[in-house]
C-alpha cells in the first residue's frame, strides 16, 4: 500500500466547482481517497496551483506521426522550445530524445508529463493500420492512451447506410472498434476519403460519394445513430467537410445543426467537432479570406448538444497529418511542399505535408487569430477543448505559450502588433478583451475532456478518481496572468510535480519515473445473430479486396499495454 | 591572440563528436578549462583532455582565437560546428560535418574532408586543400535549405551531391565534381572548374558555372538560350530546371 498526502495545495478542480481553494489531497494505491494514514509520504504544495493531470483529447502522437518522422528527419534537431524539444541525450532515467513536431515516442511521453499532462487521445487510427498505432503506444511512457478509429469513408459503412441496415452498421462499428482496439468513432471529411480514391473530393454535406450513392450528411447521421445505439462513451468525433477552404464556416455550422436532432445515449454531447479553427473560414477565396469564428461561435453559444476543440495555430514549423487526403494534396500543391499520400484500402485516405505558419503571412495570422477567437467568443468553457491538433497547428510543447494568449490580452496585442493591416482587417481578435482565468483553463484542458469522453476517473480530483495530478509552481491570486504571462508560461512548461497513478513521474520539471501507461478501448456488445450476419458481409470484403486476412487484421490484447476494456451494451 | 593546439593522444577508431571544439567555446580559456569541455566519444561523453593534448598560447576573444588540430583527425566529426568567428586549422584529414552550420570565421583544412563539409553553413569561409567527399554545402536530411551563406573553396575534387538544396553563399571547386551537383538548389552560386555529371537537376534558383566537361546534361536543359560572358569567358546559357519551373542559370562552356 502506498500513500501520499499532498498538503496545502491550491486546488482548481472545475468538476467539483473548486476554484483555487487551499486543501489537502490524499492518495492511496493510485487513487484519490478521503484520508490516509500517518505513514503517508507528505508533499508540501503550499503556494502551488494543483489540478488534475492534463488530458489532450485530440493529438496525433502515434501512427501517422511516423510518416512525418521519415518525411522530415530534420525535425529531429529542431529545438524551438528548449527543454521540451530538440536532441536530448539519454540519462539514467530517460531514453534519448529528438524532435519538435514529430518527436520520438519516448520524448512524447516525457514532454507531455513535464507539461502536467497524463492522458492523450490519438485522433486518427485507420483500422487497417491500428496495430502500428498500438506498437507506438507501447513505447510512449507514462501516459494513459486511447485512440479514435476512422469510419467516415469506409466501404462497409457506406454500404450499410445506403442499404438502410442500421443494426448491421452498429455491429460493424462495434467490430471495428474491437479490431482496432479503439475508443471512439472518428469521421474525417465524410465521404471525401473515398472520393479521393478517384482523384476527387466531396464539396459539401449533400454531394454524393462516387459509386456509393450516399451523401456526407447520410454518413454522419448513420454513424451518429450507430454510435448512440452502442451507447459509446464518446460521441462521434467529426472533422468537417471542406476543411481549410475559405467559406467553409457555413458547412461547419450546417454540420453542427444536423446533429441537433441526434439524441445522445449518455450524459454527454452528441457531437464533437474537431480543430474548428481549420473549419471557421469566411470569404470566397484566399484573396478575400477572413475569419468565420464569430458566426461559428454565435451558433455554438446557442447550442447545447456539442463540444469542439480549437486546433490553435502556433507560428513556426508544423507538420500536417490527416485522413483528409484531398486537403493534403491541395496543401502540397499550394505550398510547393513535400507530400505523402496513402490509400487505406477500403477504409480511408491519408496525407502528410510539412508547413510553416508565419506571422507575416496574412492567411496564417488570421488562422492564428481564429483559434483564439473561438476560445474567447464561446462563452461556456465546458464546450471547448484546448488543442493545437498537434502537430497540425503546431507541436503540443507550445501549449504553455498558447495558454498565455488565452489568459492575457496584452500578450495577444504583442503578437498582433506584428501583423499586417490586411490581416487585422480580416480578424476580430483585437476587439476581444476576455482573458481566461486558471479555472476556465482547467476546464478546457481537463474537465471538458473527462465529460466528453465519459471518463469520470480522469480530469478531476474527486475521491475515487485516478491520482493523475499536476502541481504547478504558480499561485492564482498572487500572479496576474494578464501582465505576468512570462511566469504563467514558465510554470506550465515544467510542472513542480506530475503524479501518474499516484506515482511522482515529474519533479521540478524533470522526469523522475517512467511507468507504463494504460490503453483504453471500448468493447460494445451486439446481439449474436446481428454480429453473425455482419461478419458474412465483411468476410466477403476480406476475400475480394483486402490485402490481409481477417485473422491478421484484428489487434489482439497482447498488443496493448495494460489494456482497460470499457464495456457498453448496444440497444437493438 | 590565442592559439589552441590540439593533438590526439592516440588514433581513435570510435568516432569523436567534437561539436564543442570551436573558437566560441575556447576563447579566453586555459588549457585545463578547454581540456574539461565534454565531447561525445562513441555513446558516452568524456572530457576533451582525455582524448587530446591541449596546448594554449595567449588569450583572446572569439575573433582572435585560432584552433590548430595537428595530425590526422579523420575520426573526429563536427569540428567547428556553429562557430561564429575565429579560425580553425586542421593539418590532416577530417571526418564528417566539419563546419556544420558555421556562421562566421574561417576553417582551413590541409587534408581531405569527409561528407557534409559546410553543411547548412550560413557565413564565414572554408578552404579545403584536398578532396571532399559527398554533400559539400548541402542540407541535413529532409531540410529544404542547405548552405545559406559564406564561401567554400575546394582545391581538389568533390564527390556527389555538391551543394544539394543550397540557397545562398558560394562554392568554388577547382577540380571535378561528381554526380548531380547543385541538385534541388534554390539560390547561391557554384563554380566547378573541372567536370561534372548531370548538374543542376531540380534547381529552382541560383547560378551554376561549369568550366570543364559536362557529362549527361539533363534533357530538361535542352533549350540553349544564347550565351553569357563571365570574366571574359563565353558560356552557353541554360535556364531551369524546367521540371520544377526553375529560374536558375546554368552556364556551360
Ligand atoms: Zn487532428
Amino acid at each position: 500500500m502506498s500513500e501520499i498526502l499532498i498538503k496545502n495545495a491550491s486546488v482548481c478542480d472545475p468538476a467539483q466547482g473548486i476554484n483555487c481553494e487551499t486543501m489537502d489531497i490524499c492518495i492511496r494505491d493510485g487513487k484519490i481517497v478521503d484520508s490516509v494514514s500517518e505513514n503517508a509520504k507528505v508533499i508540501d504544495a503550499e503556494g502551488k496551483l494543483t489540478m488534475a493531470g492534463g488530458f489532450d483529447g485530440h493529438t496525433h502522437s502515434a501512427g501517422k506521426i511516423n510518416v512525418g518522422r521519415f518525411m522530415n528527419p530534420n525535425d529531429a534537431k529542431k529545438n524551438l522550445v528548449p527543454g521540451l524539444s530538440g536532441q536530448v541525450a539519454r540519462t539514467e532515467k530517460t531514453r534519448a530524445q529528438v524532435g519538435y513536431n514529430t518527436p520520438n515516442t519516448y520524448a512524447i511521453g516525457y514532454r507531455y508529463a513535464k507539461l502536467g499532462y497524463t492522458t492523450i487521445c490519438e485522433a486518427a487510427i485507420p483500422l487497417l493500420a491500428a496495430r502500428h498505432t498500438h506498437e507506438e503506444f507501447k513505447e510512449i511512457p507514462i501516459l494513459d492512451k486511447m485512440g479514435l478509429s476512422l469510419f467516415g469513408s469506409n466501404w462497409q459503412v457506406m454500404e450499410y447506410i445506403r442499404d438502410k441496415e442500421p443494426e448491421k452498421l452498429a455491429a460493424y462499428i462495434a467490430w471495428g472498434l474491437k479490431a482496432s482496439r479503439g475508443y471512439g468513432v472518428k469521421i474525417v471529411n465524410p465521404g471525401g476519403g473515398e472520393a479521393w480514391g478517384w482523384g476527387k473530393n466531396v464539396s459539401g454535406l449533400y454531394d454524393p460519394v462516387p459509386n456509393f450513392d450516399v451523401t456526407p450528411a447520410e454518413i454522419l447521421m448513420g454513424l451518429a445513430e450507430a454510435n448512440e445505439r452502442l451507447q459509446l462513451p464518446h460521441s462521434v468525433h467529426v472533422h468537417c467537410n471542406n476543411l481549410g477552404k475559405p467559406g467553409n464556416y457555413a458547412t461547419t455550422i450546417e454540420t453542427m445543426k444536423l446533429f441537433e436532432k441526434v439524441k445522445p445515449s449518455r450524459d454527454r454531447q452528441s457531437l464533437h467537432v474537431t480543430h474548428v479553427q481549420f473549419n471557421a473560414y469566411a470569404g470566397t477565396s484566399w484573396r478575400d479570406f477572413e475569419t468565420g469564428a464569430p458566426m461559428v461561435a454565435d451558433y455554438v453559444n446557442g447550442a447545447d448538444h456539442m463540444t469542439f476543440d480549437l486546433g490553435q495555430v502556433i507560428f513556426g514549423p508544423a507538420m500536417t497529418m490527416t485522413a483528409d487526403g484531398p486537403v493534403e494534396y491541395a496543401n502540397a500543391r499550394m505550398l510547393h511542399e513535400k507530400w505523402s499520400n496513402q490509400d487505406i484500402e477500403l477504409e480511408d485516405a491519408s496525407g502528410v505535408v510539412p508547413l510553416f505558419y508565419s506571422p507575416k503571412s496574412f492567411v496564417n495570422a488570421v488562422q492564428w487569430a481564429i483559434g483564439l477567437e473561438l476560445a474567447l467568443l464561446v462563452k461556456d468553457p465546458w464546450k471547448v477543448m484546448f488543442t493545437t491538433d498537434s502537430p497540425n497547428g503546431g507541436s503540443f510543447v507550445n501549449y504553455p505559450e498558447a495558454f498565455t494568449y488565452l489568459m492575457s490580452e496584452k500578450r495577444r496585442a504583442e503578437v498582433i502588433s506584428g501583423f499586417s493591416k490586411m490581416a487585422l482587417d480580416r480578424m476580430v481578435l483585437p476587439g476581444i478583451d476576455r482573458e481566461l482565468d486558471f479555472y476556465e483553463l482547467a476546464v478546457m484542458t481537463r474537465s471538458t475532456q473527462s465529460k466528453m469522453y465519459s471518463m469520470p476517473e480522469k480530469g478531476n480530483l474527486k475521491v475515487g478518481s485516478d491520482a493523475d495530478i499536476a502541481i504547478y509552481d504558480i499561485l492564482p491570486g498572487h500572479v496576474d496572468p494578464s501582465t505576468e504571462y512570462a511566469k504563467v508560461k514558465k510554470a506550465f512548461s515544467g510542472a513542480a510535480y506530475t503524479f501518474k497513478n499516484g506515482e511522482i513521474v515529474v519533479k521540478d520539471g524533470e522526469i523522475e519515473e517512467t511507468p507504463k501507461g494504460k490503453t483504453y478501448w471500448v468493447n460494445a456488445k451486439v446481439p449474436e445473430n446481428i454480429d453473425t450476419a455482419m461478419q458474412k458481409d465483411i468476410d466477403r470484403k476480406f476475400r475480394k479486396y483486402y490485402t490481409v486476412s481477417k485473422a491478421n487484421y484484428m489487434v489482439e490484447d497482447m498488443y496493448l499495454q495494460k489494456p482497460v476494456e470499457i464495456g457498453t451494451e448496444g440497444v437493438f | 591572440m590565442q592559439v589552441v593546439k590540439l593533438s590526439l593522444k592516440k588514433a581513435n577508431k570510435i568516432p569523436i563528436e567534437a561539436d564543442n571544439a570551436n573558437p566560441d567555446n575556447f576563447a579566453g580559456k586555459t588549457a585545463e578549462e578547454i581540456g574539461a569541455i565534454p565531447v561525445w566519444y562513441g555513446n558516452g561523453q568524456c572530457p576533451l583532455g582525455d582524448l587530446f593534448n591541449v596546448e594554449v598560447e595567449g588569450s583572446g576573444s572569439v575573433e582572435n582565437t585560432k584552433i590548430v588540430f595537428e595530425g590526422d583527425v579523420s575520426r573526429v566529426k563536427r569540428i567547428g560546428q556553429n562557430m561564429s568567428a575565429g579560425e580553425i586549422e586542421i593539418n590532416g584529414n577530417v571526418d564528417m560535418h566539419c563546419g556544420f552550420g558555421m556562421k562566421g570565421g574561417k576553417v582551413v583544412i590541409n587534408g581531405d574532408a569527409d561528407s557534409w563539409l559546410g553543411c547548412e553553413m550560413a557565413g564565414g569561409e572554408i578552404i579545403l586543400n584536398g578532396n571532399a567527399s559527398y554533400y559539400v554545402g548541402s542540407g541535413y536530411r529532409g531540410e529544404s535549405c542547405g548552405m545559406r551563406g559564406g564561401k567554400i573553396t575546394v582545391n581538389g575534387n568533390t564527390k556527389d551531391y555538391l551543394g544539394e538544396h543550397m540557397c545562398g553563399g558560394e562554392i568554388l571547386v577547382k577540380g571535378d565534381a561528381g554526380l548531380l551537383p547543385a541538385i534541388s538548389n534554390n539560390g547561391g552560386k557554384i563554380v566547378i572548374e573541372g567536370s561534372a555529371t548531370m548538374p543542376a537537376s531540380e534547381m529552382k534558383n541560383g547560378t551554376v558555372i561549369i568550366k570543364g566537361e559536362v557529362f549527361d546534361l539533363l534533357p530538361s536543359y535542352k533549350e540553349e538560350e544564347g550565351t553569357e560572358e563571365v570574366e571574359g569567358v563565353t558560356y552557353r546559357k541554360f535556364t531551369g530546371d524546367v521540371n520544377v519551373g526553375g529560374k536558375g542559370v546554368l552556364l556551360i562552356k
